[in-house]
């Protein structure tokens, strides 16, 4: 049996590494986590997981968390063989794969980085033939202009290289066969079943509801304003006799925020924004007046009743006819700085929650920038994920002019609507 | 308590638990934590605290969170009206000062669970049930008493606790518990049974019952529970009460039609009923297609 210290090292380096995903272990853990080493049974490797997962992990997503560093840390004697023989085996099929893919790639006079080379050994078959194929149609073309030519390969090998990146990056994907709860929360809010809804509906309350908790929870705090209340500090004053023991201050005005939503309503962006307005109907506390536009080609003003429940919402939009459109941002964003009396001043949050596609782009993004410059504040609700933005041109540029945050999922939802809460 | 030693007593309380619950209570008994149970209403959470008490041979002590709860209801309070007899009857007392300190003796002290579970000779089980229904300043007013196992009674003093209780915290998750409560806790999450597991529990409780009806009872709450549609879960205890109902009708097998008139049992809202409704009756018809 292994000595002590070697299970105490072992601990403290496990511990460490929950930490570095997110766990909050304090050293109270890891020592109880010592503790039981010595009265469990080590060679009994499933008790030693629940009992770990007892002291370390304190929720359901840490549990899962927990779960995953467990296993790629104490990997049981057969895991560890079996993955030494799938490295193996992997390490030789990619050197196989890069072999021939070298091969064919002598065919093809461009020159190409090892990325790209690694990602052609990557491609099916299929794709790897098609491109052989167009290679050949141009080949005479290549000769006549090789540069431009190379470029344009290049081009090919770096879309399929971003894609395969892309699809590496989907988060949430398999979190809801563990607990469905926790998958709603990470999973692309357009990849909702209908069935879900009610579920998902219930957490967007439960989150609106503690981050109206946190909110009020802020503002006991705020202090004064730093003015003198002459009238408060003289009258307490007369109570000493005149003498000034303590001096008043003017309490700090709350201004809530004037809120403006502008919604993208088009085919691809419906559900988000349906649950985008519920999300925001909840947390009314932050904006004492709000108004609802939506758009598509065009500019329409939602009122409040359509927004009380999702049917209605849904049968709203459809009857509006803006619904199932192309979206022109630009359109409608100048309608919204030309109405009269002003939707939007100095006191007024902006919040446009769109994909950033539009037509006529170079005018949505002047628009944007006037948009920007009548309003107080401008923030992005995208419900693109982050990793992605680097990729789509339409979204640098937007982001590039206004504050822009991703809620592609109900908990990136959440955290932008904090973050929107807290201006 | 070794494993082994708390999976005998288990067994002869006749709790039907699996090698994940085990483990988990001995950790907590071990490390002598507060226990943090989570999970779908209706998963056996208050019945581990039951059973605990049982197996430790301890007195339960329940103390039941809802909204607005606070230390008068919780912790103690001071029994106003013989606080106010016993000045009268002293009234003319020369020292006024040993009348007004014997007010606050353990006498006019009004014993609530919390109090009651530290301050009782014998070690308690001490459930908190629904933890999540309680505000959020009591939760902060628990961490006090988990952590040290002590209180304070402004009047009185510090309140050290006698005997350690086991102390079981239930949650449906309705809203999220602090950090703070969280990291005092040894905790677990339950979900709803398996099949196996189910029969067993079905088997266990419910011996008279015949066999057959038994699987199909747990057969048919399996399939409730894991209709996506369904709003309202079947808990444990349902399926117990459907299986004695049944039981109790005569009922030898689950036929479609009994199971529509005795789904009330088991389905506890107007569109699940609606739901089975619809789907026992298109499983009878065949499958065709209704107007």
């Amino acid at each position: 049996m292994p000595e002590h210290g070697v299970y105490l090292e072992k601990l403290s380096a496990f511990s460490r590494i929950l930490r570095s995903e997110g766990l909050s272990v304090s050293p109270k853990e890891t020592a109880d986590a010592a503790e039981l080493m010595t009265v469990l049974d080590l060679e009994n490797r499933e008790q030693v997981k629940t009992a770990l997962r007892t002291v370390y992990a304190k929720s359901r997503d840490e549990q899962i968390c927990f779960d995953r560093c467990f296993d790629s840390f104490f990997l049981s004697e057969e895991a560890m063989r079996k993955l030494a023989k799938e490295q193996i085996e992997k390490e030789q099929e990619i050197a196989q794969k890069r072999e021939a893919a070298d091969r064919e790639l002598e065919q093809i006079p461009v020159e190409l980085p090892e990325e790209y080379k690694n990602a052609y050994a990557g491609m099916a078959e299929k794709e790897r033939n098609s491109l052989q194929r167009f290679v050949e149609r141009i080949k005479d073309s290549m000769e006549r202009q090789p540069e431009l030519y190379a470029n344009f390969i290049r081009s090919v090998f770096a879309r399929f290289t971003m894609e395969q990146y892309m699809l590496s990056e989907d988060a949430g994907i398999g979190c809801e066969g563990l607990d469905p709860e926790l998958g709603l929360m990470y999973r692309d809010i357009s990849e909702f079943k209908e069935t879900e809804m009610p579920k998902a509906i219930d957490m967007i309350r439960n989150i609106a509801q503690r981050i109206n908790g946190e909110l009020s929870a802020k503002r006991k705090n705020t202090g004064h304003s730093g003015l003198l209340d002459f009238r408060r500090t003289i009258r307490k004053g007369l109570e000493t006799g005149g003498t000034f023991n303590r001096l008043r201050y003017k309490k700090k005005r709350h201004r809530r925020k004037h809120l403006v939503l502008l919604c993208d309503v088009s085919g691809s962006m419906v559900q988000f924004s349906e649950f985008a307005l519920r999300f925001i109907q909840s947390l009314n506390q932050v904006s004492e007046s709000s108004r609802t536009f939506l758009f598509s080609e065009n500019l329409f003003e939602a009122d409040a009743f359509s927004l009380q429940n999702m049917d209605l919402f849904r049968n709203y939009v459809r009857q509006s006819g803006v619904y199932g459109k192309g979206t022109d941002l630009g359109t409608a964003l100048e309608k919204l700085c030309a109405m009269q009396p002003a939707a939007l001043n100095s006191a007024t949050t902006l919040l446009i929650l769109s994909d950033t596609k539009t037509i006529d782009q170079a005018r949505a993004v002047a628009a944007l920038k006037e948009a920007k410059r009548l309003a107080g504040r401008v923030i992005w609700l995208n419900p693109i994920p982050e990793s992605k933005w680097q990729y789509i041109r339409s979204v640098q540029t937007m982001a590039s002019i206004c504050t822009m945050v991703s809620c592609n999922t109900l908990s990136a939802l959440a955290s932008a609507c904090r973050k929107l809460a807290g201006v | 308590m070794d494993i082994q030693t708390l999976k005998q007593k288990m067994d002869r309380a006749g709790y039907i638990y699996d090698e994940t619950l085990a483990t988990v209570l001995m950790v907590a008994l071990k490390l002598g934590r507060p226990l943090l149970i989570e999970g779908a209403a209706g998963v056996g959470k208050t019945e581990i605290a039951k059973v605990m008490a049982s197996v430790l041979d301890r007195e339960l002590v329940r103390l039941q969170c809802y909204e607005g709860l606070d230390e008068s209801k919780a912790l103690y309070e001071w029994n106003y009206q013989k606080q106010l007899l016993s000045i009268q009857v002293n009234m003319n007392t020369e020292n006024r000062d040993e009348l007004t300190k014997s007010l606050f003796g353990d006498e006019y002290l009004l014993e609530r669970p919390l109090l009651k579970s530290i301050r009782s000779e014998k070690p308690v089980v001490l459930l908190i049930d629904e933890i999540d229904k309680a505000d959020e300043e009591f939760e902060a007013f628990l961490l006090e008493l988990l952590s040290e196992m002590q209180v304070s009674i402004p009047e009185v003093g510090t309140v050290k606790a006698r005997s350690v209780p086991f102390v079981v915290l239930t949650s449906n998750r309705a809203r999220p518990l602090s950090e703070a409560l969280r990291r005092r806790c040894a905790y677990l999450y339950i979900e709803y049974p398996d099949l196996e597991k189910e029969l067993a529990i079905l088997r266990a409780k419910l011996p008279h019952v015949d066999d057959q009806l038994r699987v199909q009872v747990a057969q048919a709450v399996q399939n409730l529970r894991s209709n996506e549609a369904i709003l309202k879960k079947p808990s444990i205890a349902e399926t117990l009460d459907w299986a004695a109902a049944l039981d109790a009708l005569g009922a030898r097998e689950l036929t479609p039609d009994i199971l529509r008139h005795t789904a009330g049992f088991v389905l506890k809202s107007n569109e699940d009923m609606a739901l089975l409704n619809e789907e026992t009756h298109c499983g009878n018809c065949g499958g065709h297609h209704h107007a």
